[in-house]
């Protein structure tokens, strides 16, 4: 999946128009970091995404497996006791189709590769920007 | 009028965080999420912005007192300072984090108790963006105009970045 581009299809503000899903899409936000937790929150609603946010990576096993289901989550590597990566593959072990990205401070290869072979399906270096995030709904709503 | 004058005059505050390099476009993107739904929305993240990094700062300054220095703890620190910082558009902060991170790995690696020391001696020198010298001691410069205006809050202290510039806006 590639989620280091594509264009920003329909989102001219200036025009009156913002890009948004056609679909009902939902998403998962796992982030410790308040103030990462409420931007990301409010960008993918600001693009139609119903989006729910905690803030443990335990917090979001318990949300799967009590039966939530969700187009993309985002997962905060460096998560207290349960990490980003192991957050991801208990998720995964679970039967979880969602899209999963996984989301840092500082890009470093060996987490990228830890992320994906927990299976998330791409790795990226904070900010959670309106280039990585319209590409991706587009996507799920295609 | 002097409604205008004083939207006038934020407006120009605001541009200049732009010029000086203390803001990026991250931030405009912040603004763009405020809305009828999110009328206060930029206030909001801000000032739990303000509240997480004196918190952080306040843990970076204590695990800069202990000996020998645990280098994950200030990077998990980093770690989580720099990701809020970067979301926020924080410019200027952003790149602290990644130098101090520099430090830190240096120093981890090296397994030398004070890789930090060239950093060290930069903001004990006091040197500040604009090259002027200034005490070592810490000093917290809170500069309140009135609740409507911007207040900013600079934090300098030997071992931490000088210049970490904290802002808000109260509209």
């Amino acid at each position: 999946m590639d989620m280091s581009g594509g264009s920003a299809e329909g989102n001219d503000k200036s025009e009156g128009q913002r890009f948004s899903s056609k679909n009902k899409l939902t998403a998962l936000v796992v982030d410790n970091g308040g103030v990462c937790r409420a931007i990301q929150t409010a960008l993918l609603r600001s693009y139609g995404v119903e989006t729910e946010a905690v803030e443990p990576g335990e917090a979001a096993v318990q949300l799967l497996a009590s039966g939530a289901t969700f187009n993309l989550i985002i997962i905060e590597m460096l998560l207290p006791v349960l990490n980003g990566p192991e957050t991801a593959r208990q998720i995964r072990a679970m039967g979880a189709q969602s899209k999963i990205l996984g989301i840092t401070s500082f890009f470093d290869g060996r987490q990228q590769q830890e992320f994906l072979a927990a299976g998330a399906d791409g790795f990226i270096e904070k900010p959670v920007s309106p280039e990585i995030v319209i590409p991706i709904i587009w996507e799920l709503d295609n | 009028m002097e409604r205008i004058q004083m939207r006038r005059q934020l407006a120009l505050m605001r541009q200049s965080f732009f010029d000086q390099g203390f803001l990026d476009e991250q931030f405009i993107q912040l603004e763009e999420l405020q809305d009828d739904a999110n009328p206060n929305f930029v206030e909001e993240v801000v000032t739990l912005y303000y509240r997480d990094s004196s918190r952080l700062i306040l843990n970076i300054d204590q695990a800069l007192e202990r000996n020998p220095l645990d280098f994950n703890k200030l990077d998990n620190y980093m770690h989580q300072f720099k990701g809020s910082s970067t979301s926020i558009g924080a410019k200027k902060v952003k790149a602290e984090c990644t130098q101090f991170r520099e430090y830190c790995k240096a120093g981890n690696s090296e397994g030398k108790k004070d890789k930090l020391g060239p950093w060290r001696q930069h903001v004990a020198q006091g040197i500040d963006g604009r090259g002027q010298k200034k005490k070592q001691d810490l000093t917290w410069q809170n500069i309140v105009i009135d609740k409507s205006k911007i207040h900013t809050f600079n934090h300098q202290k030997n071992g931490c970045p000088s210049g970490i510039t904290m802002f808000w806006f109260s509209m």
